[in-house]
């Protein structure tokens, strides 16, 4: 019923194409997040679902309803501006109530949901005070409350958290998730940064120049990127690419890296892959999958800089175009300009097509 | 004391040892300099105001033979002020003139409001029809009056329009009808102010918040109850603030009023400033045009402070 499905959907405006033949199935009760850089196409998306902008090609079905020609107020979609579109001149309860009110429900469902939904979001101490005034945090809620109390069976948040303080971001997505674990809608959540998308998301769509990148559960953008593009956005920092060619070794195929040296030998199906590359490879390698070895193993690159973040250091070393980034933990001693000897974790390995940034899976 | 104390409070200046600055050293150079300007505006504002009181309480008249500064000889206390009360002429030309302003004013407003509605969103053609609309604002009062006055006459347009749409001859005197001239004031008015009240409130429509607008639609809100609820109390001071000007203004209507009718047939259209320009010019009786038009500017003043009130607080409403 609130599955939502995007059938090459595009949108233009003008000679600029936003979206180019979108196709996507966000399942019923699931939580998708839109993950990509601004300008990738992820708010024009979400703006087409709302019934705000209009499709220049393609269908958007909810279950299995052409949304096409239905307008946004009788779509039925709860949304989360970005600069939450408070009423400002209306008090927090008539923000709340607003939707309830213009539908005409009962006086009695009002108070009654009204208070169910300020009780969950720890509104009811304000709800008299008018909006105008109020913290970024509580209008963050006030305007997530005001969707919610209209029970959606879709709800679509648009960069809901870029405004407020990192704790309470934090705070946020638990919360957000709680919230969507209870009332079970289909969650639309559009976002840039990868960290809300990965805690909160059930399956993340990448997005890219108005191009999907990929789709698929945390894990799986984070473990196995379909492109250099989602390989270096997920993570943080983002994964090793280094460009090289295949070598035959007495060992078996490895990858030749230039600067950084010969790779370690590849096990056979990506082996195989490799050597079907025309245009060479980028071996990649996740910072976090990595420890350094002794001399004579693994790729050899002066220490460029040591970044301390606290809970982890990130040793950056390089040498020319070739750069190449670990993670390790804080009694890490590294001194700068010496080589160091870094090698991945054999199954951490991920080849791609150097000259389509495509995966070669090794299979 | 001074010079200890002026660093403190502004701190982004440079402080200057060589050349302390006090404070009311230049304050005074700046009252010097300023003290021309200010005394002919004093000048200008008070002194005919001073002049008109001072008739006011007089008898004076341009035909009593004597300068004006000499009209305490024909002192009569307050009894311009007294024959106001009794004047039918003027009690009946206020009437008239509230009449065309309870009827011209809503008019201009729900047209304005209409139109601005209208040119809030976009369609093809939108800049063109908007020069064309805020024409009639430009036009000078006169010629519009001239304008109207041809095309009321009994030959004229109006009359031809109405043939062809009901198709028999109409020959109806407009300006010579009591009841038909006044709407034909009113008609004049309305043509010529709309595109005011229409500008003042595009520019307060376009200032309501896009995204409010959009979330009451995805809220379920249709559009009369968006624009009772988002729209309406946005832009309450900006209804206000028109709604005043236009008030005001219509109670000094005037020129394309008296080039249509002259305040006929009779007195059938006289409004105040048709009244004062009158016994103004033909009765000359000064004194009492000073008090008239001194007892209307007292009224409208008390008027415009209760409307600023409103409109203050209505601004502290949404701070």
């Amino acid at each position: 019923m609130s599955a939502i499905r995007l059938e090459h959907l595009v949108k233009q405006f003008g000679a600029f194409t936003a979206l180019k033949t979108m196709d996507l199935t966000i399942e019923d009760g699931e939580f998708m997040a839109l993950l990509g850089p601004s300008g990738c196409g992820k708010s024009t998306t979400m703006n087409m679902i709302a019934g705000m902008e209009r499709p220049s090609e393609g269908r958007i079905l909810f279950g299995d309803r052409d949304m096409a020609g239905v307008p946004m107020g009788r779509r039925g979609v709860g949304f989360v501006f970005q600069n939450y579109a408070i009423f400002t001149h209306m008090t927090v309860r008539q923000n709340l109530d607003y939707g309830l009110r213009m539908g005409g429900r009962p006086k009695a469902e009002i108070a009654s949901r009204t208070k169910a939904i300020a009780d969950l979001l720890q509104l009811s101490d304000l709800l008299d005070r008018p909006a105008q005034g109020l913290s970024v945090n509580i209008l963050q809620r006030v305007a997530i409350g005001r969707s919610a109390v209209m029970e959606p069976a879709i709800f679509l948040l648009d960069e809901p958290l870029s405004n407020v303080d990192a704790a309470f971001r934090a705070v946020m997505r638990t919360e957000l998730k709680h919230l969507q674990r209870q009332f079970r809608q289909t969650m639309v959540y559009v976002t840039h940064d990868q960290l809300e998308a990965m805690t909160m998301a059930d399956r993340i769509a990448v997005m890219d120049h108005g191009v999907l990148q990929q789709v698929g559960t945390p894990l799986q953008v984070y473990n196995d990127p379909a492109n250099t593009f989602v390989a270096r956005f997920i993570g943080a920092p983002g994964m090793n690419l280094l460009k090289g060619r295949p070598v035959e070794t007495p060992q078996g195929v490895a990858i030749d890296l230039g600067a950084a040296g010969i790779s370690p030998v590849l096990p056979p199906p990506q082996a195989a892959a490799a050597r079907s590359a025309k245009a060479g490879v980028y071996y990649g390698f996740r910072p976090e999958q990595a420890h350094l070895v002794s001399a004579g193993q693994g790729l050899a690159l002066p220490v460029t800089f040591v970044e301390r973040i606290g809970a982890r250091s990130i040793l950056h070393l390089g040498n020319g175009d070739t750069a190449v980034k670990g993670v390790f933990e804080n009694d890490l001693r590294a001194t700068l300009g010496e080589t160091a000897h870094i090698a991945p974790i054999g199954e951490a390995v991920r080849l791609f097509d150097a000259g389509s940034g495509a995966a070669l899976r090794g299979h | 004391m001074t010079a200890t104390a002026a660093p403190l409070k502004d701190l982004s200046q440079p402080m200057s040892v060589t050349a302390p600055k006090p404070q009311d050293e230049g304050r005074k150079l700046g009252f010097r300099l300023t003290l021309p300007a200010q005394v002919l505006v004093l000048f200008i504002s008070l002194f005919p105001l001073l002049m008109q009181l001072y008739i006011s309480l007089t008898d004076w008249s341009p035909l009593s033979g004597m300068a004006w500064p000499r009209a305490w000889e024909m002192w009569n206390n307050f009894a311009n002020y007294t024959d106001l009360i009794s004047d039918n002429r003027l009690w009946s030309a206020l009437g008239r003139t509230l009449l065309v302003m309870v009827v011209c004013v809503p008019v201009e407003f729900l047209l304005g409001l209409g139109l601005a509605t209208l040119f809030a969103d976009d369609f093809p053609g939108k800049r063109i029809f908007y020069s064309i609309l805020i024409m009639p604002m430009m036009v000078v009062p006169a010629v519009a009056g001239y304008m109207f006055y041809m095309l009321f006459q009994s030959g004229g347009p109006v009359n031809d329009i109405l043939s062809s749409l009901l198709g028999t001859p109409v020959t109806v005197a407009w300006l010579s009808d009591p009841v038909l001239a006044m709407i034909a004031v009113m008609v004049a008015d309305i043509w010529q102010w709309t595109p005011l009240m229409f500008l003042i409130l595009l520019a307060g429509l376009v200032g309501v918040p896009e995204d409010q607008m959009r979330a009451a639609t995805l809220l379920g809100a249709g559009p009369w109850q968006r624009f009772r609820t988002i729209v309406l109390p946005r832009m309450k001071t900006i209804i206000i603030i028109a709604l005043a000007i236009r008030v005001i203004e219509c109670f000094k209507i005037f020129d394309t009023l008296y080039i249509m009718t002259g305040g006929g047939p009779g007195v059938a259209t006289e409004t105040i400033s048709v009244y004062i320009y009158k016994i103004t010019t033909q009765d000359l009786i000064w004194g009492y045009v000073a008090a008239i038009a001194l007892a209307i500017l007292v009224v409208l003043s008390v008027a415009c402070v209760w409307a600023m009130k409103r409109m203050a607080r209505a601004q502290g409403d949404r701070a």
